[in-house]
């Protein structure tokens, strides 16, 4: 199904996209109620942004970076589209384990005591900067991927 | 021999010899009866877009573009995987008919091969 955005992606890759940067705003709001000591409402936002990546991870972008990338890697992993793909899917598996693991510290007893972060602040900064970071590695893949005469 | 009679003469060859090559090209129409045909993938686009070839003849995309492209026909009668820059995926039609693809990477790529 043709995408909505004007370019030559599918339906789904435009929609994701739509999806991922209200989710990057959307965490950047979470970490507002934060800094507002509202802290149950931050806690519910970015579980929800990060729970909701998950089916996006499985029903989108997977299939896609297996069927189109995986196979290509290491051979063709010098060519852009290659390059920042691989790099979009691997710190955003990193950004993705790493937000489920605060989430389950934060909120779980599931991990033992001494797996556990003590330095919140320093971790859930990181956590958002890495993710924002995925998403403009995202951002770059759709431009390589679906975009004619862009190349960065 | 003046310089503008020697000039005149390089001239007079060089559209002798074109002339004689192009008469040498086989017509479109007998392109179409041959038994490979070629459609090239470039610039976001299948080239040509609308193919009529004769039963039984092999068609063969090549992706001269520098990003992926699938060649899906709509009716599930084929299917290539991704093909890289410079990859080629080849069908022969041997039934009569239309035959609309597309590439499912970038489903606005669009194509047509008439089989008669």
């Amino acid at each position: 199904m043709k995408g909505f955005l004007g370019t030559y992606a599918s339906f789904t890759a435009d929609l994701n996209l739509v999806l991922q940067l209200a989710m990057a705003l959307a965490l950047g709001a979470g970490a507002w109620l934060a800094r507002k000591k509202r802290y149950r409402a931050h806690a519910i936002c970015q579980s929800a942004m990060l729970l909701l990546n998950l089916p996006l991870i499985a029903l989108v972008m997977w299939p896609s970076f297996d069927e189109r990338v995986w196979p290509r890697i290491p051979q063709r992993i010098g060519k852009m589209h290659y390059a920042v793909a691989t790099l979009h899917g691997f710190t955003g598996a990193m950004a993705e384990l790493l937000g489920l693991y605060i989430v389950l510290v934060a909120g779980t007893n599931v991990v033992p005591a001494g797996l556990r972060i003590a330095r919140w602040k320093v971790w859930m900064r990181l956590e958002l900067a890495l993710w924002w970071f995925v998403v403009a590695t995202g951002l770059v893949t759709y431009f390589c991927w679906y975009v004619p005469k862009v190349r960065i | 021999m003046t310089a503008s009679a020697a000039l005149l003469a390089a001239l007079l060859a060089a559209f002798s010899m074109a002339a004689t090559t192009r008469a040498k090209s086989p017509a479109p129409a007998a392109q179409e009866q041959a038994a490979t045909v070629v459609v090239k993938i470039d610039n976001f686009s299948f080239s040509p877009q609308v193919l009529t070839v004769a039963p039984g003849t092999k068609v063969t995309w090549v992706n001269n573009d520098d990003i992926p492209h699938t060649v899906v026909s709509t009716s599930d009668v084929f299917k290539s995987k991704a093909l890289d820059t410079d990859d080629k995926f080849s069908f022969t039609f041997d039934k009569a008919g239309s035959y609309d693809y597309f590439c499912s990477i970038h489903p606005k790529m669009t194509g047509k091969v008439i089989v008669k």
